[in-house]
């Protein structure tokens, strides 16, 4: 798993490996465009679109204050319904789980449709280890797999291939050439995969959404695979993260407005699926046993904590992907991880706990808000992403150039006469470097920064002679500023300040 | 060995249940609360109050349902009578030379005779003998013929039901899937098929509810749309009555 995905150190490197691969770049802007579209015209002609999001954020919101309820319940019903239900704190708890179901099944290869937990436990690379091969029935996914590699998108996977790159992958499967031609390379696959749903011993899916209410579980898909993968073999296994709860039916309603929606553009997917347990005696398909793995791998980190508790409500459409600047710029690889896009940036840190390692991550968005906005559960991405930061430099691993870089910034604008000295001299300076009104220089102070970006040219007007203009624009802005959202702020600060003043740290993650 | 994997299901079971109450345990101290254990106030439960109001007479519902199944590729023919249906599915069959089809075992289908009509293709009833393999014979089809159970004009969506008659694989694993829905079944929002299975209570559902809103399709090549991927890619919708 993950060839060739991991090897650069930071995003940063990454990143430059990415903006290098012109195609690549192009692609990405290509499909998000296409799927950020897709989603604009989607939700406009819905109409109330506002509306539907709040009511989705209320229903996740509910379920997972009350998730010790629902979960249960959920897990009672799944098993009166016949499954088999297990519970995994953490991930490796999950693979062994499924090597002993897939060991006592006999099975010599399992068929998988899409399951972003199952790429976040490495499972295809466990399930191989004990000789078990594990084929992904995504078209997408079965590509990247051919070829080794990690999703670059939750929704459009190989998206950084193109059909001369997929032609040559499976012509390699198929023994013979194919043309790079979508048709014919989907139709070999189709054949290909016929053959593995039809001699699979176990079929694993993910698992969109589970009603607590009946124990169903919930599938949404375009090609077809996920009914085959629950419908053809004799065991089914899902893998479904703890935070995955309904209520009811009445409530997917809701998440099946706005999922397809944020996702693709889609009215609804081709398919949409409710699996209630294994098929009835009398049926004569369906699966003899199923099993519902409940994964906790990090989860449970983020109830309780006021910051990312709302991170749970992520419903995977990755809208916010297609929304982000960065993603759209750098895509999916550059990540480093199983979740890209600014929800990686946020649950992949969340999930792994470990801050100081993933958290350079969290400086890969430009803090613009149009994950916000894109989010159909109105999860604050943006403010995660400050929250994150801020976590990272409390615990001493912020950069340290810019450590210094503040501090000297803030020694300079502490004193208005010392600032007044500064932009006078940086007036005089920039002369030797502007040019068409921007700084475009990697030499001196700016090094750093401009590699990256570009500098604008010092105003002849400056931003402190524009200050009272400006204040009061701001003043009035805040008091626009969503209600909901003035309150969580002024919660979180207020929080914050009776945590400093009982002594207590209170921002470790966890 | 029937009994070793019984006993190690058993021995699964037991490790879940204890683990159950300790995950419960853990998620309710995390929320900083005691273990619920009776059903919370859910104020907003299911779709807004505005959309649960809104509902379409028959005709728009039908030429919503008809333009959003022809929008992502899909066949709609308006029919009156299922003999109109019955000749539909004959003609197609012969059109494109069917070789084997595979229908529900419903007597609405029965009522067709179309073993008797399609004089060309063998016809297997789902489930009529319990020795065949059904998987194989639906995967090996030409055609898949089934009645819906219910239909959404707003999303232009089929909903079909598993049961001992009627398979999961009969919409699935053939390349031609001919679904006839009585237009009495057409509903407006996907809510009004959704809270019928709420009514219907957990031991009342079958094992299988799919919801198909056209034919199987993929765009992961490149974005460039494929149709009939895994599932059938000539999907025919039959609104009748």
């Amino acid at each position: 798993m993950g060839a060739g995905s991991k090897t650069e150190a930071t995003v940063k490197a990454r990143a430059e490996l990415a903006l290098n691969d012109e195609f690549l770049r192009k692609a990405v802007r290509f499909t998000t465009e296409r799927l950020r579209n897709g989603k604009k015209k989607a939700s406009e002609e819905h109409g109330n679109w506002d509306e539907w999001r709040e009511r989705g954020k209320q229903i996740r919101l509910h379920t997972i204050a009350h998730l010790d309820y629902y979960l249960n319940l959920f897990v009672n019903n799944a098993r009166a319904n016949g499954v088999h239900v297990h519970f995994a704190n953490t991930g490796e708890e999950a693979v062994k789980l499924t090597l002993d179901i897939a060991e006592h099944a006999n099975a010599k290869s399992v068929v998988k449709s899409k399951s972003m937990v199952t790429e976040e436990l490495h499972l295809n690379h466990a399930l191989e280890s004990i000789g078990v091969e594990a084929v992904e029935t995504d078209l997408g996914e079965y590509i990247i797999q051919l070829a080794g590699e990690m999703p670059s998108h939750i929704v459009i996977p190989a998206i950084h291939k193109n059909r001369y790159q997929i032609a040559e992958l499976l012509s390699k499967e198929a023994g013979y050439t194919l043309p790079p031609d979508t048709t014919a390379l989907a139709g070999f696959v189709r054949k290909k995969l016929r053959e593995k749903f039809l001699e699979a011993d176990i079929g694993m899916t993910g698992c969109n959404f589970a009603i607590a209410e009946t124990g169903s579980m919930v599938l949404f898909e375009n090609e077809g695979n996920a009914r085959m993968v629950s419908t053809v073999p004799k065991t089914q296994i899902t893998l479904m993260g703890m935070e995955r709860i309904i209520p009811s039916w009445e409530d997917l309603e809701v998440m099946a407005t706005l999922l397809p929606r944020s996702a693709t553009g889609q009215k609804l997917t081709m398919y949409m699926s409710g699996i209630t347990g294994p098929r009835r005696s009398e049926d004569a398909d369906g699966p003899d046993e199923m099993h519902i793995i409940i994964v906790d791998n990090g989860r449970s980190l983020q109830l309780g904590d006021p910051e990312f508790q709302e991170l749970l409500n992520c419903i995977r459409c990755g809208a916010c992907l297609n929304a982000c600047p960065v993603y759209r710029h750098i895509g999916g690889h550059a990540y480093g991880s199983t979740y890209s896009g600014p929800i990686g940036a946020v649950l992949t840190p969340s999930l792994n706990k470990n801050i100081a390692e993933w958290d350079d991550i969290a400086n890969a968005s430009s803090l613009c808000g149009a994950c916000y906005e894109a989010c159909p559960v109105k999860i604050p991405l943006h403010d995660m992403l400050v929250y994150l930061r801020r976590r990272k430099v409390e615990s001493g691993n912020g950069n340290k150039l810019e450590s210094i870089g503040m501090q000297g910034f803030a020694t300079v604008m502490g004193n208005s006469s010392r600032l007044g000295g500064m932009l006078r001299l940086g007036k005089l300076g920039q002369k030797l470097v502007v040019r068409s009104g921007v700084i475009k220089t990697k030499l001196g102070p700016l090094k750093g920064w401009n590699t990256y970006r570009v500098t604008p040219s010092l105003p002849k007007e400056s931003f402190r002679d524009r200050w009272d203009t400006l204040d009061q624009e701001l003043k009035q802005g805040l008091k626009q500023m969503e209600p909901s959202m003035q309150q969580r702020m002024e919660e979180l600060v207020k929080k914050r300040e009776l945590e400093q003043k009982e002594g207590k740290g209170g921002h470790g993650h966890g | 060995m029937a009994d070793t994997h019984k006993q190690w299901l058993e021995k699964l079971e037991a490790e879940s249940r204890a683990k159950q109450e300790l995950f419960m345990n853990d998620i309710a101290a995390k929320l900083r609360h005691p273990r619920m254990t009776q059903p919370p106030q859910h104020p907003y439960r299911g779709a807004p109050d505005f959309w649960k109001a809104f509902e379409w007479p028959e005709e728009e519902r039908i030429k919503e349902f008809t333009d959003n199944f022809l929008s992502v590729g899909g066949h709609v023919a308006r029919l009156q009578t299922m003999d109109e249906a019955k000749e539909y599915i004959v003609q197609k069959a012969q059109e494109m030379s069917a070789k084997y089809v595979v229908r529900q075992n419903q007597p609405e289908l029965d009522a067709l005779d179309l073993e008797e009509a399609l004089t060309d293709s063998q016809v297997s009833v789902w489930n009529t003998d319990p020795e065949q393999y059904w998987r194989a014979r639906a995967a090996e089809a030409d055609f898949g013929i089934v009645i819906a159970d219910h239909a959404v004009a707003y999303t232009g969506s089929v909903t079909v039901l598993s049961a001992e008659n009627k398979g999961r694989s009969v919409s699935l694993l053939p390349t031609v899937l001919i679904i006839i829905i009585p237009v009495e079944r057409l509903k407006t929002r996907l809510g009004e098929v959704l809270e019928t299975f709420d009514q219907a209570g957990r031991d009342q559902l079958p094992a299988g509810i799919h919801f198909i809103s056209g034919p199987s399709r993929s765009s992961d090549i490149e974005n460039d749309l494929t149709i009939g991927v895994h599932g059938p890619g000539i999907v025919y919708a039959l609104l009748v009555g």
